[in-house]
């Protein structure tokens, strides 16, 4: 498929300070792409380094085959770019902010009413589009600068936490109106919320001190890292010889216990039934298994250590 | 990019518009009252002997050109800026940071010298004092310099400038200066002779000058207003690269 964005070599240093170290990957046309890492990780400077806000300190970064730094007047116009934080204009309402924009980018006024229509209707925003902007709650200054970032048809949106303050009704609009531009644009995002993204992605991008550690979507992700269970169980009395006999279990992989109860990894659902053997005459309280999602994999890999 | 800016600016005054036009209208008699009656009875005649109150009419407009520009550039290169709104969004639009400062200097010099043309019509139906023709347009050619070059100086000032204390303490001194180191209310001959030199030599001071010497004259000193256009130009130049480095581009 046909490079929507391509980073070669990218590096960001602030300071002394290593932000990105010689970052290279490409994003497909049309797809929707997560960003996820610790915090201090480097993740907001990929987005401003992809939404052209900032520039590398070497590397390059090409918009539809148009190097950024050499081309920028033409490669701003494909890219849309929402912030983290609330930057609309507090004194001018949520249209004006939004119209401000179009005007900017030099879009007509039936283009902009049209797509102001659509935009302000999917995520429920028609009633606010005459408040100020300051007298707004934060998810809807989120929304309308999802709105102002989209206003001029972006080939490429680049969101920094797209449901960031929104309500659960919010964030449902929001998504539904990500997947609807998925395919027609590509969205890259970064997001804080794990569930969100095991949803929302073709392609999760695992951000650790500047580099790329994972990459791919969270199925391949889990069954090329780990592919593994987690498993939970309570018991009435975990005494040290049976912790002791269950830790022996050649299947059992990472046994740890809490109280009573004694949590483990394994590779098949039928560890399970070797644990609930060695215990069978011992009373179980409560028992809990669990396929292994997007934090776990982040888990085990920013504690330094696979799960083996 | 300059339309954009000047709609922008028509919606802030629309979404205070009574306010706005209370401050604009309050703006010029304030500075008459407080200004221009006390010091007429302090400086009765300028050294070329004209009166006072009428020597001092085009400096009035002068200091209500820069007092109306002031908040509209504070707003955008500092306020706005270390709030991070809306100037990221400007700065993420495909136009130069030059072009965008041009365009800001453009869209809030034009409300600054509508202001001092409102000051212009307020001096004239509440006093005596009349211009001519020649003289109006020429003023206004000179605000249009004056109020760039003041306006780069303010942009310069606001990128700069982080903590809000500072910015109020340089901008109080640039106040100062404007009110009464650039000759708007007090004659550079006043002054001792080396601060007299000095001051004279100060950009935002050159506009008035050149405008008071074709009032008594007659001649227009076209080779300080080219200087003082090259001036506007490199100063642009500047401030857009400081305005590239505030933004780490």
């Amino acid at each position: 498929m046909e490079a929507s964005l391509t980073l070669k070599k990218v590096g960001k240093l602030i300071g002394d300070k290593t932000i990105l170290a010689g970052l290279s990957f490409g994003i497909e046309r049309g797809s929707l792409v997560a960003i996820v890492g610790l915090n201090d990780s480097g993740k907001s400077i990929l987005l401003k380094l992809l939404s052209g806000y900032e520039n590398p300190n070497y590397g390059q970064v090409f918009v539809q085959g148009l190097d950024m730094e050499k081309r920028r007047s033409e490669t701003r116009k494909l890219i849309g770019y929402v912030s983290y934080e609330n930057d609309l204009d507090p004194w001018l309402t949520i249209k004006q902010n939004i119209r401000f924009n179009a005007n900017l980018y030099s879009v007509d006024n039936k283009l902009f009413t049209e797509r102001l229509k659509k935009y302000s209707s999917a995520l429920n925003l028609d009633s606010y589009l005459n408040e100020y902007a300051f007298r707004v709650s934060g998810g809807i200054q989120k929304k309308a600068m999802l709105i102002r970032g989209l206003i001029h048809d972006p080939d490429i949106l680049v969101i920094d936490e797209p449901t960031g303050y929104m309500d659960a009704e919010s964030i449902r609009q929001t998504w539904d109106l990500i997947k609807e531009l998925k395919g027609k644009k590509s969205v890259i995002y970064v997001s804080n919320s794990l569930a969100e993204i095991e949803q929302a992605h073709d392609r999760i991008l695992v951000f650790h001190e500047g580099r790329i550690i994972m990459d791919g979507h969270l199925d391949k992700l889990l069954e090329s890292t780990l592919d593994y269970h987690q498993f939970q169980i309570e018991f009435d009395n975990l005494s040290d010889e049976l912790y002791k006999t269950l830790k022996n279990i050649a299947t059992i992989v990472s046994p740890n216990r809490m109280d009573n109860t004694f949590h483990f990894y394994g590779r098949t659902r039928t560890v399970f039934f070797d644990a609930i053997k060695a215990a069978s005459d011992q009373m179980m309280i409560d028992l809990d298994v669990k396929k292994l999602g997007l934090r776990d994999l982040l888990d085990s890999e920013f504690a330094g250590r696979g799960l083996e | 990019m300059i339309s954009a800016l000047i709609k922008r600016r028509l919606w802030l005054w629309k979404n205070r518009l009574i306010p706005s036009i209370f401050f604009y209208l309050l703006l010029p008699v304030f500075t008459f009252a407080i200004i221009s009656l006390p010091l007429k009875n302090i400086i009765r005649f300028s050294l070329s002997e004209t009166p006072y109150d009428i020597w001092v009419l085009p400096g009035l407009i002068f200091i209500i050109g820069s007092f109306s520009l002031y908040p509209l550039l504070y707003r955008e290169y500092f306020e706005l800026r270390i709030h991070r709104k809306v100037l990221i969004n400007i700065a993420l639009t495909p136009y130069s940071k030059k072009f965008f400062i041009f365009s800001s200097l453009v869209t809030s010099g034009l409300e600054a010298l509508g202001m001092s043309i409102i000051g212009i019509l307020v001096y004239i139906s509440f006093t005596s004092i009349s211009l001519t023709i020649s003289s109006l347009l020429f003023l206004l050619l000179c605000m249009i310099i004056y109020l760039l070059l003041l306006g780069n100086l303010y942009i310069t000032i606001s990128l700069l400038i982080d903590a809000l204390t500072t910015m109020f303490l340089i901008s109080s001194m640039v106040f100062i200066l404007i009110l009464f180191g650039s000759g708007f209310l007090i004659e550079f001959s006043f002054f001792p002779i080396g601060l007299e030199s000095f001051l004279k030599w100060i950009p935002i001071s050159i506009p008035y000058q050149v405008y008071h010497k074709f009032n008594s004259t007659g001649l227009v000193d076209w080779g300080s207003l080219s200087i003082l256009c090259i001036l506007i130009y490199v100063w642009i130049l500047f401030n857009s690269f400081i305005l590239k480095r505030r933004l780490n581009q």
